[in-house]
């Protein structure tokens, strides 16, 4: 049976079991990279972490359930954060604000009920344009302009470097939307159905995002270089 | 355009499996140029994928979030504990002020009432009268609640005048009479010294005042302030009982009442008292000081002695020396509860004017500068006398007639 044909078929059962559609495709997905035979079906497997069970152990600030969702959500979140914004540092400090923000939440009992992954993606996202739209007050002058490195040996690694910045200053450009779903597609590598589930739209208005995002970006590269 | 879409998507899968871009725009030559740049910009958009975060990164940052999820275990503890700690441990607190207050306050009122100025526990009952006044809302109750005051700081002072304590009080009463320095107010001698304040408004007989003053051992009190009351405040009722032993009549004055029946020239003494003797009782006139002071005779008629313009009785007096208009009088008495000066003491003085008649012992006189015949004079005399038996000397005789 294909997985994701397995997905689809159990999706009733496994949200009134306490899973979430995209858990479920995520974990398919994590289930076929690490060579886990199929035949032992993603229920089995998602036995280790129960969502329901965890949100209602963060809802009590246990500690040990609090190391367990960061352990497993930190890195995910971590590189989606680092895709926006380019910079490690900042990415860590982002990262781990989304993370106290949800303990925040689950302590006010606005935390979420169900699909903690989309919640944090979510608020990572916003957290990102939060940071954005400090930047935007208050620009901070780009490392590389002030200490060019001018060193031989490691030309191609600037030029690399610079290629990176570039098209990290036109991403930055684009519509908080248009930067998401290119973070979920390029950055996380998310596929097309659970960009989909991620954004909470059908699979064609995320082609059609996917695509104006793109075109955006190239267009903003275009300008980039030319200036 | 639903169809770029799916074409991208598609270029898109092929790229990520490891296929070129021209091998991929190979199949759609008719998109080849519009999609070529759009996948470009796609791979370029994958090289800022970031690489996991570094062991040191999620390190540092777990600690941080697990010692956030700390401080808000211990926050959300805390809080709870405030919550419900604070208000119940102040609310147990006011429980138990108010429990202790209910339980002791009858016990304390009942102590206070019989306190007097001065005393540690008046400021309780002055404020539980306080408080009774406040709490009655009927205007009758309310009024009879203050007249039963002002009567209650009279008898106050008639208590401290019995212990001869000297404290600060004060009352309200009418003026009754001014002599000089010594005033009346409702039947309290009141002593106004200079530096007694006394308003810009002069103060009349029958005016109301609230008086704030010191008792002082002689049963007066020494003012310290008169304050006008306006019209309409309640005052004591000095026809009221609330005099000690009311109706009990002092010896003095019963005589005082067999000498104006007897004394048909004692309507001074006499004519209005009855009345106002019923409320007289020899306790409280024991209790008001006795004054001595000295003086020129203006005029006697019967028992009624006027010196240096002070009308007094003198039908009870111990009278010493001969009367006589202008002679110098040494006065001993006492103002009684109509704030008639009853004298107790009188010696006469004899001083080179003697134009003046003289008194005997009865209180007669014997005008001998305008009639040197005693017999006119008895005579005189025992017809105003209304058949005074006790008519001495040779007068006595045409009294009979």
């Amino acid at each position: 049976m294909n997985m994701n044909t397995l997905g689809l078929a159990c999706t009733g059962s496994l949200q009134m079991a306490g899973f979430n559609l995209l858990d479920v495709i995520l974990y398919v997905k994590e289930t076929e990279t690490n060579t886990i035979p199929s035949s032992r079906g993603a229920v089995f497997i998602m036995t280790d972490f129960n969502e329901q069970i965890a949100l209602e152990d963060l809802r009590k600030l246990d500690s040990q359930s609090v190391g367990t969702v960061y352990d497993r959500y930190f890195p995910e979140v971590y590189r989606y954060v680092r895709y926006r914004v380019g910079d490690e540092n900042i990415a860590d400090d982002i990262a781990s604000d989304v993370f106290v923000r949800l303990l925040e939440a689950c302590r006010k009992k606005q935390g979420p009920q169900s699909n903690l992954r989309g919640w944090l993606i979510a608020t990572a996202s916003n957290a990102v344009n939060d940071h954005h739209r400090r930047n935007y007050r208050r620009p901070m002058d780009a490392l590389s302009e002030t200490m060019p490195d001018t060193s031989p040996s490691i030309h191609s690694e600037v030029d690399s470097r610079e290629k990176q910045r570039l098209v990290q200053g036109a991403l930055a450009q684009l519509t908080p939307e248009q930067q998401h779903v290119l973070a979920l597609r390029f950055g996380q590598g998310y596929s097309l159905e659970e960009t989909a589930a991620f954004l909470n739209k059908n699979i064609n208005a995320v082609k059609a995002l996917q695509f104006r995002a793109l075109a955006s970006l190239q267009r903003q590269i275009g300008e980039v270089n030319y200036e | 355009m639903n169809n770029l879409y799916d074409i991208l998507e598609i270029c898109l899968k092929e790229i990520e499996n490891g296929a070129d871009v021209d091998t991929v725009l190979f199949r759609y030559p008719e998109l080849a140029e519009e999609l070529r740049p759009i996948l470009e910009t796609s791979m370029q958009a994958k090289m800022l994928a970031a690489a996991d975060p570094s062991p040191d990164v999620v390190r540092r940052s777990r600690a941080n979030v697990m010692q956030q999820a700390a401080r808000m275990r211990e926050e959300q503890l805390w809080p709870s504990r405030r919550l419900w700690s604070v208000p119940l441990r102040r609310a147990v607190v006011s429980l138990a002020v108010i429990g202790a207050l209910f339980m002791t306050s009858t016990g304390l009122v009942q102590a206070a009432s019989t306190t007097l100025p001065g005393d540690n526990l008046y400021p309780v009952k002055r404020t539980w009268e306080d408080v009774r006044v406040l709490f009655t809302f009927n205007y009758q109750a309310r009024e009879a609640l203050e007249v039963a005051h002002e009567n209650e700081r009279l008898d106050e002072l008639n208590d401290l005048f019995t212990e001869g304590r000297s404290a600060k009080v004060d009352f309200a009463g009418t003026v009754m009479s001014q002599d000089g320095d010594l005033w009346q107010v409702s039947k309290i001698p009141v002593l106004i010294s200079a530096g007694t304040d006394l308003g810009t408004q002069s103060v009349k007989i029958g005016d109301a005042v609230r008086v704030r003053g010191v008792t002082q051992s002689g049963g007066t009190v020494m003012a310290e302030q008169l304050d006008f009351l306006p019209a309409g405040i309640a005052l004591p009722d000095i026809e009221d009982d609330h005099s000690p032993a009311a109706g009990q009549e002092k010896p003095e004055d019963k005589q005082q009442q067999q000498n104006s029946g007897e004394d048909g020239s004692g309507e001074e003494s006499g004519g209005g008292a009855p009345r106002q003797e019923a409320t007289k009782s020899p306790q409280l006139e024991s209790k008001i000081h006795e004054f001595s002071r000295d003086g020129v005779v203006d005029s006697f008629s019967g028992n009624t002695l006027v010196v240096n313009g002070q009308s007094m009785n003198i039908s009870s007096a111990e009278i010493k020396g001969t009367p006589k208009i202008g002679a110098s009088a040494k006065v001993e008495g006492y103002f009684n509860a109509d704030g008639l000066f009853v004298v107790t003491k009188i010696e006469f003085q004899s001083s080179g004017s003697d134009g003046g008649g003289s008194v005997n012992e009865d209180g007669n006189k014997n005008n001998d500068s305008n009639d040197g015949d005693s017999n006119n004079s008895g005579s005189d005399d025992g017809g105003g006398n209304d058949g005074g038996g006790d008519n001495s000397g040779s007068g006595g005789g045409g009294g009979d007639d």
